[in-house]
């Protein structure tokens, strides 16, 4: 489709009645002479009146489609595609497939509402289809085949996913590419969809629609097992309006052991408790429930298994207290028993006298110092990212680019130089707001503008992905393959030496998404919601066994199950779930004026219109001689 | 040796149509030229005596009294009454092309009319007869040679009176006139000669063979010599109506080419018969014609 780069530029097109009215104007009444040569003008070649008309009708015609050119170019015309063809309208469905509607028959009303809003749409929209639950996914990209996107909707299963609003807007923003368009939400309008202080942001004039597939029937669901030194306790949630006597059976290593009998009030939780079972063992609690959802209805659990993961940061002496305050109170931020990490310091120098089995029981490593890292801890943290750990390496005063290098071995292109860098307040900004590390600055990546960094060092190297910039240029967080580990390493440090960063409320969430990103990869929890299980786990509840027998960790046993937030039939009303959304003024639209631009760029149809106007004047001068 | 004169600038035609009548006219034209003139055009015509004059330079010294230079020590010339036994035709065309004239400049007809009255100024001066015939397909006035005092002003009231209107035939009339000379003169034939060259060439040279000088006063219009329309124009035939759109700059080459061969041809044929031919541009003075009169004139004689 044609669209223009600066259409305003079309409005010169009304030159194009310039010519017309000096043709009228100008329009001079036919000359008449009474002369009495005539005879003489009778023998010559005389022109006759219709052609002459007809020559002046071309001539005009020249005119007016030059200008008409003209305006064309300066309009920088190109044939839209992608992002860039916002004139057609665009109907995105974000079809809700957690496991809040597998319920019987719900699903198939989800896909019914969908398919709907497919149909309805305007004519001419392009339609896609995104089905979400903790994540989105694109089902159908958009485009102008409806019976692609029903296709796609047919397609669609539920799964054992989360309610995740955020993660379909935010899909479909993407999807419409800063253009105006309609999101239709298919959901069951969870309140849980929304976390708490979560919005979306949307582009700006964008139509949000909601298509209600209706409350969540009558259902039973085991939203807790916890293990405890000597009994095994069941959370058994009852989330209809009538009370309800609850079947709970337990099966150990998938062995039925007991059963038991729990009454439940209207939309109450009540515990089933069971004597103790073999550490290591991995147990299975379900409960009774035919016509509700099949998803909630079980849940596992490794008995014996720690629920945090062990983040080892690495300092110059180890007292964290000193050496590492505000990393140490960001990751164990809250009660001890709600931190989300278990936090351990070691000084570099004692890291030599670790084992390599000791190390690797840490989910994620904190380097804030090389200080008194020898030979033998360089080694040790060498095979621990090789053998798939993570780590965090804050370029500050006391990182030694040269130790980083010989850590991460010869494969490594990473380069780290911490001196020689002048003193320049810069900001941070994210490259790549998609990546796991940013997560929850979907939306809100500025924020992290806010923080100051005086100094920095320089980071980079050629097999690193930029996660971040500085707002000089340079690399401010990079990622480096190493092994099967990963490595992130942030251009300064984590103590407010060199920046404010620890007194930014962005500081806390920063640190753990990337810590939580870092141990993902070698993940030491013992149960895990199905959307955050490690790499390589099937999306699906259940008891798996993860990692590598060659590997010095070896193997363990993780549970994975749904979130039972999931199970809660508490409901938003549209207006609250329209409110969460924020219209972002042209958050796409520089999107699409970027693409916009890039295809024009491709393209060069001005010059073309230019060239053609050109020659239209050449040719208007040649039959304009002959016309005089 | 040519009729020139170069003491002061000829009238500008615009000027002369300006003048009140005809008679004025050719008075200015005429009396002006002969005050220009280096030698008298009127030498050796009569034996009559008229009047002494004192000398003054220019005039001819065998005009210088001799025996009153010897009484008075003086020098007086002798001045005769001019008398001639020629008679001079004018020929005028009033046929409706005479009709044209751009607007800065007299019409065809008004300038040839006003060469006819000068024309017969001139020579009832010098006691030429002069007739008048003027003439469009057919003759429509004609007054016979005469060189009475009182003839001028019957040929002048005779000029006044023409009005242009018809189609033109330039021969016929020649023949017609050929036809009734009995005495050897000048014809003087004043016209567009927008009629077909070869008939007229024959008609004049009708005149030759009857022994009879003939001068041709081709008199066109600026605008018909130089074609200077620049817009898409309707013509008009003045004489037969006819229409025709031509886009000048279309057309002017082939109108100019023909135009120019028109004129080339006449000068060629005629010259090759001993016909005077003179192409008159009514924006160029009248005195001009008078000077190609007077050259041929003085050759009849």
């Amino acid at each position: 489709m044609l669209s223009f780069l600066s259409p305003l530029f079309l409005a010169g097109a009304a030159l194009a009645a310039v010519p017309i009215v000096l043709h009228l104007l100008k329009r001079e009444p036919e000359a008449r002479v009474k002369f009495a040569a005539v005879r003489l003008l009778k023998q010559a070649p005389v022109e006759h009146t219709e052609k002459r008309h007809l020559r002046e009708l071309l001539l005009l015609a020249l005119r007016i489609t030059a200008l008409l050119l003209l305006a064309l170019a300066f309009a920088r015309p190109f044939f839209a595609t992608g992002a860039a063809l916002g004139s057609s309208g665009l109907t995105i469905v974000a079809l809700d497939r957690s496991y809040s509607v597998s319920a019987p028959g719900r699903f198939e009303r989800a896909k019914q509402l969908a398919k709907d809003a497919i149909a309805g749409a305007p004519a001419g929209d392009l339609v896609g289809v995104v089905t979400f639950a903790d994540e989105a996914e694109i089902a159908a990209k958009p485009s102008a085949d409806r019976v692609l996107a029903a296709a796609a909707i047919d397609q669609a299963v539920p799964g054992f996913g989360a309610t995740r609003y955020r993660a379909a807007l935010s899909a479909a923003a993407q999807n419409l590419n800063g253009r105006k368009g309609t999101i239709v939400v298919v959901t069951d309008l969870q309140e849980n969809g929304w976390d708490a202080g979560d919005r979306a942001s949307v582009p700006e004039g964008t139509t949000i629609a909601v298509a209600d597939v209706g409350a969540m029937p009558p259902n039973l669901a085991v939203t807790a097992v916890r293990p405890l030194a000597d009994r095994l306790v069941a959370t058994v949630h009852n989330g209809s309006t009538r009370a309800r006597d609850a079947r709970v059976h337990l099966a150990i290593d998938n062995r039925p052991a007991v059963d038991a009998t729990v009454p439940l009030g209207p939309n109450q939780s009540a515990e089933a408790t069971f004597a103790g079972a073999p550490r290591g063992a991995a147990a299975t609690v379900t409960v009774d429930d035919v016509d509700g959802i099949q998803a909630d209805n079980v849940r596992y659990a490794v008995l014996g298994g720690t629920n945090k993961p062990s983040v080892l940061v690495i300092s110059g002496s180890g007292d964290l207290g000193r050496d590492a305050f505000y990393v140490q109170h960001a990751l164990a931020a809250g009660t001890p028993a709600a931190a989300a990490f278990q936090v351990t310091g070691v000084g570099g120098a004692q890291l030599s006298a670790w084992s390599e089995d000791r190390l690797a029981s840490h989910a994620a490593v904190v380097l804030l110092s090389t200080r008194g890292l020898e030979r033998r801890g360089r080694e040790l943290l060498g095979a621990y990212t090789r053998n798939g750990g993570g780590m965090l390496v804050a370029a500050g005063a006391d990182v030694d680019g040269s130790i980083i290098a010989d850590v991460l071995g010869a494969g490594s292109t990473l380069r780290v130089v911490t001196t020689g860098t002048r003193p320049e307040p810069r900001a941070l900004a994210p490259t790549d707001v998609r990546h796991p590390v940013f997560q929850p600055f979907a939306g809100n990546a500025a924020t992290l503008g806010l923080v100051t960094f005086q100094n920095a060092s320089r980071i980079g190297g050629t097999g690193c992905q930029t996660l971040a910039r500085f707002t000089t240029g340079d690399e401010a967080l990079v990622e480096c393959p190493s092994g099967d580990g990963r490595t992130l390493v942030l251009a300064s440090d984590l103590d407010n030496r060199w920046n404010d960063f620890p007194l930014h409320a962005t500081f806390v969430p920063f640190l753990h998404e990337v810590v939580r990103y870092l141990a993902s990869a070698r993940a030491h929890a013992s149960e895990y919601f199905v959307g955050d299980a490690p790499a390589g786990v099937q999306r699906a509840p259940g008891i798996v066994t993860v990692g590598d027998p060659a590997v010095a960790a070896g193997t363990r046993r993780i549970a994975v199950n749904v979130d039972p937030r999931e199970a809660d039939p508490a409901r938003i009303t549209v207006e609250d779930f329209q409110s969460a959304v924020t219209r972002l003024k042209a958050a796409g639209g520089v999107e699409a004026r970027v693409e916009a631009r890039q295809q024009e760029d491709r393209q060069h149809l001005w010059q073309y219109a230019l060239a053609l106007m050109v020659l239209l004047l050449a040719g208007e001068g040649l039959l304009a001689a002959r016309t005089a | 040796m040519p009729w020139t004169a170069h003491d002061r600038p000829f009238l500008d035609p615009a000027v002369v149509a300006r003048l009140g009548t005809l008679e004025l006219k050719a008075r200015t034209v005429v009396e002006g030229l002969l005050s220009g003139l280096h030698r008298s055009p009127f030498k050796g015509f009569s034996v009559e005596f008229a009047e002494y004059r004192q000398y003054i330079p220019g005039d001819d010294l065998h005009t210088i009294d001799w025996k009153v230079y010897a009484r008075s020590d003086r020098y007086y010339i002798k001045k005769f009454e001019e008398e001639t036994n020629l008679d001079c035709h004018l020929m005028l065309d009033v046929s409706g092309s005479m009709g044209y004239g751009s607007h800065h400049s007299m019409s065809k007809f008004e300038y040839g009319a006003c060469l006819a009255a000068s024309l017969g100024y001139l020579m009832n001066r010098q006691r030429d007869a002069v007739g008048l015939t003027a003439f469009d397909e057919n003759i429509v006035a004609m007054l016979p040679a005469s060189s009475r005092p009182g003839h001028l002003l019957a040929l002048l009231v005779t000029l006044d009176r023409l009005k242009t209107a018809h189609k033109t035939d330039v021969a016929k009339p020649l023949h017609l006139l050929a036809d009734t000379l009995t005495k050897r003169g000048i014809v003087v034939l004043i016209s567009d000669l927008l009629d077909n060259p070869e008939e007229i060439i024959r008609g004049l040279k009708h005149f030759q063979f009857r022994g009879v000088d003939v001068i041709v006063f081709h008199v066109l219009d600026h605008d018909e010599i130089e074609f200077p329309f620049e817009r898409a124009t309707r013509f008009e035939d003045l004489e037969t109506s006819e229409e025709i759109m031509a886009v000048p700059g279309a057309v002017r080459a082939h109108y100019l080419e023909q135009m120019g061969g028109l004129i080339e041809r006449y000068r060629r044929e005629l010259g090759a018969c001993g016909i005077d031919y003179q192409l008159l541009d009514t924006n160029r003075p009248l005195e001009l014609a008078l000077l190609a009169y007077l050259s041929t004139r003085s050759r009849a004689l």
